[in-house]
């Protein structure tokens, strides 16, 4: 158990030193940067490194997840800032995601006619 | 899967259909008190990037980002916004996804005048709008191009419509569905048609972070010509000067944000090290040591004491 425990640590060790990589051109080291006045002061004190990039672990496993190639995975964490790192962590599958998906079945479509006739929705010529 | 759900069954729909229709047909005050802008504007010369199916965060993006000038590919935009398993797009990435392109995002006030505003500014608006209703989404992208107050009509590049025509009051209720979302983008210097201060300036410091620092540079001096004297422009214009290696230009900026607010640390952390950088390592350890006499939080305080040690190591290697 205790080796099970260990390697997991490890394993973890290891993704987060690779989602580093790449990280460090935002910033010259040591400088702090804009966003640091621009956040509440005792919420930037309490948001450590480690939250940032656990945040960004896993950000990165849910991209993979959600299917975006492994090549582009880097490159998309590191547009993101570290606000909306925070924001997106653990909650990827929960965001509104906009791309058309229509989910129409029997009765509903008779109710979106109506709406759709009455200016409510439009949804019909979308696609 | 869902064949067996088509037989009509008219018990159930009924309720249904007043839930539906209750919950849907009153109009939110907010709505009907969006100020009503006068005569009818389009930008003819947006581009258009038909939709792949789901694409149509990718296809909205390319076109804005077209239309203020970058050069992008539809399928290189895909690959920074699609996501697969999701069949769409978020919203963070396409705020992400302008920065990568040396453009600022900036999400508008949720309201027809401020896109009015935009478009009269020449930027057409990325809009997130619900097609469909909240219990059944139908998330959808589009660019709003034009309006055209006097037949009470907008005009969108939508999907595989180049010119889709909607009513002005249909719109309303599909973009209230999506929060009223929309954002437009800005070539780093320009300031949006109404900018909100806060929301600008952490649009700016989100470009920052990725490290597009010459174009962010542009948009803290755009800010301080709008906010004169302001401290986290004149902050950000420094850590810009920073990043560009001008350590000389970087170092008068912070002494001149000291000058201002003596009090703010994470400027004189800052002055320290720009002025290591120049060599001049017993001026920025009286910088460091000042600030650490100021009662940092802790972790202010780790930050600083991390650069007073990078300051010795350099003195003690004898770097430049």
């Amino acid at each position: 158990m205790g080796f099970q425990r260990a390697r997991g640590a490890l394993m973890r060790l290891v993704s987060v030193s690779i989602i580093c990589m790449g990280f460090a051109q935002a910033a010259p080291a040591g400088m702090i940067g804009t966003g640091y006045l621009l956040e509440d002061e005792s919420r930037a004190a309490s948001i450590s490194r480690m939250d940032i990039l656990l945040a960004r672990a896993d950000v990165a496993r849910q991209l993979e997840a959600f299917g975006v190639d492994q090549a582009m995975v880097m490159e998309r964490l590191d547009a993101l800032s570290t606000a909306e790192l925070l924001e997106l962590e653990g909650k990827l599958d929960s965001q509104v995601a906009g791309g058309d998906i229509i989910g129409l079945i029997g009765a509903v479509f008779v109710v979106l006619l109506i709406l759709e006739l009455v200016g409510v929705t439009d949804i019909f010529k979308s696609f | 899967m869902f064949r067996a759900q088509r037989v009509f069954d008219g018990s159930r729909l009924l309720p249904a259909l007043l839930v539906l229709v209750t919950g849907c047909a009153s109009i939110p005050p907010s709505v009907s008190e969006l100020p009503a802008p006068a005569g009818s504007i389009e930008l003819v010369d947006t581009p258009f990037y038909p939709q792949e199916r789901y694409q149509c965060g990718p296809a909205a993006l390319t076109t804005v980002l077209v239309k203020s000038g970058a050069t992008v590919s539809l399928d290189e935009i895909v690959d920074k916004v699609y996501l697969p398993g999701r069949q769409g797009s978020l919203q963070y990435e396409l705020l992400a996804a302008t920065r990568t392109e040396g453009r600022l995002p900036y999400v508008i006030d949720g309201s027809l005048a401020a896109i009015w505003r935009e478009l009269a500014a020449g930027r057409p608006v990325l809009v997130l709008q619900n097609l469909g209703i909240a219990a059944i989404p139908s998330w959808h992208y589009a660019v709003v191009i034009g309006i055209d107050a006097g037949r009470g009509e907008i005009v969108l590049r939508s999907g595989t419509d180049k010119r889709r025509v909607t009513r002005i009051r249909t719109f309303l209720h599909t973009w209230r569905r999506g929060d009223y979302w929309g954002m437009v983008v800005l070539e780093p210097g320009e300031l949006p048609a109404a900018a909100d201060r806060a929301r600008y300036f952490e649009s700016v410091a989100a470009l920052e972070e990725a490290g597009r620092v010459e174009e962010a540079a542009a948009a803290w001096q755009a800010g301080l010509d709008n906010w004169p004297g302001d401290n986290v422009a004149l902050f950000g214009l420094a850590n810009s000067r920073f990043a560009m290696r001008d350590f000389q230009a970087a170092e008068r900026a912070y002494r001149d944000l000291l000058e201002q607010r003596p009090g703010l640390l994470a400027a004189r952390n800052n002055l320290a090290l720009a002025l290591a950088e120049q060599g001049n390592h017993d001026a920025a350890l009286k910088e460091i040591g000042r600030a650490l006499s100021e009662n940092p939080d802790p972790a202010l305080e780790r930050e600083l004491r991390d650069t007073e040690a990078t300051i010795r190591r350099r003195m003690t290697s004898g770097e430049r």
